[in-house]
C-alpha cells in the first residue's frame, strides 16, 4: 500500500460538515420536521432567557418596565443579605448532598452488581422514589420528621437502648435541622437515579481486567480501588456535574418541605428567585438573582471541566 | 435549486416566526382607552353587560360567590356576572399574568385582593375616589382603620370586604374539667397566664399533652400593640422600626415565654400539627387565638366553646389588626361603570354583604351590618358581644400600607420573629439588630418618602 493512500483515506471528522452549510443532497424538509420543536425552545427558553436579561437591567414590577435602572438590580442583590443567606444554604446542600448521593449510590450499586438473585427487585425499590412525585414524598417527610414523629421515636428509641436521654431535634421547625431535612429528602429522591447509572458503569467495566489483577495478587479493595474506580470515573464526573447542577437549582424538596423556613434557613436560591418573581412582584430582582446563578454555575462548571484532566479516566483517550 | 430551497424554508421560517410575533402581548401595557367616548353606537341594551369577577376559595366558599351573583344579577339583568375562581394558592400568580398581559377581554374587572396598595402602587388598579364621590357611597359604615389597609396615597382603591378580629376561642368543657373560670373581658396577661398554668397538662417525662393556648406566630402584633408597642414609627410611610422599643420587646417576650413554658405551642409546631382549628377541635389546646372564620367549622363540629375579647396587660389597651381582603376594580376594565355598580352593591348592608354575614362567611366590614341581627344570631358564640368590641378596637398597626411590605416581612421580620418562637433567641438580643436590618432596608427603598 502506497503511504499516500493512507494519507487520502479520508477521516471521519474531515468528512462531518457544517451544521449550516446548505447542502445540495439534503432534504429541505427535514428542517420542516424540526421546525415544531425549535419554535417551541425558541419561545419558551431562547426568548425567556434573552427577555430575564432585559428584565434584569430594568425596574420591572408587575405592570411591566417603568426604565432602564442599569445595575441597579445586580447592586440590590448583592447588598441582599437574605440573597446572602439563601446562597449560603445552596452551597450547604450541593455539599452535603453531592457527595452523599456519589457515596450511597456507588455503595448501592456495587451491592447489587454482585447479589445474583434479587437485584432486579431491590433495583426496582431503589429507583422507586425517582419516579414518585416529589410533593407526595415531601408529605410523607414531613409526617416522618414531625417532633413526635417517627424519626424522633426512633432516635428516642436508640438512646433509651444505651440508657441515654436526647433532646430530640425539632427537624422542621428549628434552623439548625431544617436544612438535614430537606438534604435527606433530596437524598431519597435521587439516589436511585445514581445508582441506575453507576449501575450500568460498573456492569461495563471488563471482566478480564478483574482477572488480570487478581492474578497479580489484589484483593477486593485494591480490585475496587486501581480497577473499578478509575474505569467509571468518566460515570462519576458525569453524575457529579449533573447533581452540583441540580444541588444549585434545588427548588421543590425545600419548597414544598419547610417552605425555605424557618427564618428562611432552608431556602434555596432559586426559591428565592420565585420568591421574588411571585410573591414581591420584583421580576427585575429575580432575573438579576437568576442571572447571578447562571454565572456561578457557568464557572463552576468550567472549573470542573477543567479539573476532570486531574482525575477522569477516557478508555479511549 | 439548492438555491430556491434554502429561500423557500427560509420564508417559512420567517413567516411562522412573524405570526408567532404577531400573538405575543406587547411588552408595554396598553393605556386603558376612554371608556366608551370613541365606541360607535353602544349595544343594544337587550344584550346585558358582562363583566369577570376574580376570587379564590374552596368550594364551600365559592358557592356562596355564586349566591351573590344570582342575587345581583335578579337585581340588575342589564349586567352578567362571569367568575373566575381559583385556588389560594395559585390565585395571585395567574391574576398577575392576566394583569401582566393588558388585554382588557381577560383582565378581571372586579377582583378579591389582599394587599391592596402594593397592587395600587403597580398601577393596575382603579382609584375609586371618582366613584365614590360621584355615587355618594358612604365609608363613615366601616371599621376604625379598615379602609386605611385598602388605600394608597390617599385614595381609595378598593373595599374591604371583612375585617379580621381576632378573639379568644375557649372550650368550656376543657375549663370546667380543670376548675378554671371562663375568661371575662377583665382579665389581664396575669389572668392568662395564671389560666394557663392550670390549663396546660404534662406527661412524667415533661411532654406537653395539652396546651392551654394555641396562636400563630403571625399573631403577635395583637400583643405588641395592647402593650403600647409597635412594628414601625409610621405604616404608610415608615422612617424607623418599633420593635427594639421597650414595650415591643416585653410583648413579643410575653408570647414567646408562654411557648417557653409550654403553656403556648410553639408556632412551626402549631403548623405540623395541622394549624389552630384542627389543635382546638381535637382537644389539644383549650384555647386559640384567631378570627371569626373559625366558626362554621366549631359550630358544624357542635363544640361547647364560647369566645372572649382577648386579655390586656396591665395599663394596656384593646386593640385589634384593621385589615381584611377587599373588593378592586383593574384598571384595565372596559366595564367600569357596571363595575361599579357591582361593587357598590357587594359593599351595601341590603347586599352582599348581608349574604356573606348570613352564610358565616364572614364578619362584615360594615357595622351597621354587625350591629343587625343579620350577625347577632342564636348561633354560637354566644358571646357575640366580644366580636364587636374587639371590632370596635380595630386600627392601623399590624402590617405597612406600602408595596414594599410583603418582602419587608418575609424577609427580614419574620425571619426574626420564627427564631423567637422557636426558642432560638431572646427578643431583647435580637430585635435591635433587627431594627437595624429594617431600617436599612427602608432607606434603599428611598423611605421615609
Amino acid at each position: 500500500m502506497h503511504p499516500r493512500d493512507t494519507l487520502q483515506a479520508p477521516s471521519p471528522i474531515r468528512e462531518r460538515r457544517s451544521l449550516f452549510r446548505w447542502q445540495p443532497d439534503q432534504q429541505w424538509e427535514a428542517y420542516l420536521f424540526l421546525l415544531p420543536s425549535f419554535l417551541g425552545l425558541l419561545v419558551f427558553v431562547v426568548l425567556a432567557v434573552v427577555l430575564s436579561l432585559g428584565i434584569s437591567f430594568q425596574d420591572w414590577g408587575l405592570a411591566g418596565p417603568k426604565g432602564w435602572v442599569g445595575l441597579a438590580n445586580y447592586r440590590a442583590v448583592w447588598r441582599d443579605p437574605v440573597f446572602w443567606q439563601t446562597f449560603r444554604n445552596t452551597a450547604f446542600y450541593i455539599v452535603t448532598i453531592v457527595p452523599a448521593q456519589l457515596a450511597l449510590g456507588l455503595a448501592m450499586a456495587v451491592a447489587l452488581n454482585q447479589a445474583g438473585r434479587g437485584t432486579v427487585v431491590y433495583r426496582l425499590i431503589y429507583f422507586m422514589p425517582v419516579v414518585t412525585t416529589i410533593v407526595a414524598g415531601a408529605i410523607v417527610f414531613r409526617l416522618l420528621f414531625s417532633t413526635n414523629g417517627p424519626v424522633n421515636s426512633l432516635i428516642a428509641d436508640v438512646a433509651a437502648l444505651f440508657g441515654a436521654t436526647v433532646k430530640l431535634p425539632n427537624w422542621l421547625g428549628s434552623s439548625t435541622y431544617s436544612k438535614w431535612a430537606v438534604v435527606m429528602l433530596t437524598l431519597w429522591k435521587n439516589t436511585g437515579f445514581t445508582m441506575v447509572v453507576y449501575l450500568a458503569a460498573l456492569q461495563a467495566v471488563p471482566q478480564e481486567l478483574y482477572d488480570a489483577a487478581s492474578s497479580d495478587g489484589a484483593n477486593a479493595w485494591q480490585r475496587f480501588r486501581h480497577v473499578t474506580v478509575p474505569m467509571i470515573s468518566a460515570t462519576t464526573f458525569f453524575l457529579f456535574v449533573l447533581q452540583t447542577i441540580g444541588a444549585f437549582q434545588l427548588f421543590t424538596e425545600p419548597f414544598v418541605l419547610t417552605n425555605g423556613g424557618p427564618a428562611n434557613s432552608s431556602m434555596s436560591v432559586v426559591q428565592y428567585i420565585y420568591q421574588n418573581a411571585f410573591r414581591f412582584t420584583r421580576m427585575d430582582k429575580a432575573s438579576a438573582i437568576a442571572w447571578f446563578l447562571f454565572l456561578f454555575i457557568f464557572a463552576f462548571t468550567l472549573v470542573q471541566n477543567r479539573l476532570q484532566r486531574r482525575w477522569v479516566y477516557y478508555e479511549t483517550e | 435549486m439548492p438555491n430556491r430551497t434554502f429561500v423557500l424554508a427560509t420564508s417559512w421560517l420567517v413567516i411562522v416566526v412573524l405570526a408567532i410575533s404577531a400573538c405575543a402581548p406587547p411588552l408595554t401595557p396598553v393605556p386603558a382607552q376612554p371608556p366608551a367616548a370613541e365606541q360607535p353606537a353602544p349595544a343594544p341594551a337587550a344584550q346585558p353587560v358582562t363583566i369577570t369577577w376574580a376570587f379564590w376559595g374552596s368550594p364551600e366558599e365559592a358557592a356562596s360567590h355564586k349566591l351573590v351573583a344570582d342575587a345581583f344579577m335578579a337585581l340588575h339583568p342589564e349586567i352578567k356576572i362571569e367568575t373566575w375562581n381559583q385556588p389560594w394558592s395559585e390565585y395571585f400568580t395567574k391574576i398577575q399574568a392576566l394583569w401582566a398581559s393588558g388585554d382588557s377581554k381577560t383582565i378581571p374587572d372586579v377582583a378579591f385582593l389582599w394587599p391592596t396598595p402594593k397592587y395600587a402602587a403597580e398601577g393596575v388598579l382603579e382609584n375609586l375616589d371618582p366613584y365614590i364621590q360621584k355615587s355618594g357611597y358612604n365609608l363613615n359604615d366601616y371599621w376604625p382603620g379598615l379602609l386605611e389597609s385598602a388605600m394608597y396615597q390617599g385614595s381609595v382603591y378598593g373595599l374591604p370586604r371583612d375585617i379580621e378580629v381576632n378573639v379568644l376561642y375557649y372550650n368550656k368543657d376543657l375549663f370546667d374539667a380543670a376548675g378554671v373560670e371562663y375568661p371575662n373581658p377583665n382579665w389581664t396577661w396575669d389572668d392568662l397566664l395564671a389560666a394557663a398554668e392550670k390549663l396546660t397538662v404534662k406527661d412524667a417525662s415533661g411532654n406537653v399533652t395539652r396546651y392551654a393556648l394555641a396562636a400563630e406566630g403571625g399573631k403577635y402584633a395583637k400583643w405588641v400593640n395592647q402593650n403600647g408597642g409597635a412594628i414601625l414609627d409610621d405604616y404608610r410611610n415608615p422612617s424607623k422600626c418599633m420593635l427594639a422599643e421597650p414595650a415591643s420587646i416585653q410583648a413579643i417576650q410575653f408570647f414567646a415565654d408562654m411557648m417557653a413554658k409550654g403553656y403556648a405551642m410553639r408556632d412551626a409546631d402549631l403548623a405540623q400539627a395541622g394549624g389552630d382549628a384542627a389543635v382546638f377541635q381535637s382537644g389539644q389546646a383549650a384555647m386559640i387565638l384567631q378570627n371569626t372564620s373559625r366558626v362554621s367549622a366549631f359550630n358544624a363540629a357542635g363544640m361547647n366553646y364560647d369566645v372572649s375579647v382577648v386579655p390586656i396587660p396591665k395599663g394596656g389597651k384593646r386593640w385589634n389588626p384593621a385589615g381584611g381582603a377587599a373588593w378592586v376594580m383593574s384598571s384595565g376594565s372596559d366595564n367600569k361603570e357596571a363595575a361599579w355598580t357591582f361593587l357598590q352593591w357587594l359593599q351595601s348592608a341590603d347586599g352582599g354583604q348581608k349574604i356573606y354575614t348570613q352564610r358565616g362567611e364572614i364578619f362584615p366590614a360594615l357595622q351597621s351590618v354587625a350591629n343587625s341581627p343579620v350577625f347577632k344570631t342564636d348561633q354560637p358564640p354566644a358571646n357575640k358581644q366580644a366580636i364587636i368590641d374587639e371590632a370596635a378596637a380595630s386600627g392601623v398597626g399590624a402590617f405597612g400600607y406600602f408595596p414594599e411590605w410583603d418582602e419587608l416581612d418575609s424577609s427580614i421580620i419574620g425571619p426574626a420573629l420564627q427564631r423567637i418562637w422557636a426558642g432560638e433567641a431572646q427578643a431583647a438580643d435580637i430585635l435591635p439588630q433587627v431594627c437595624e436590618q429594617v431600617n436599612q432596608f427602608l432607606k434603599d427603598h428611598g423611605y421615609p418618602k
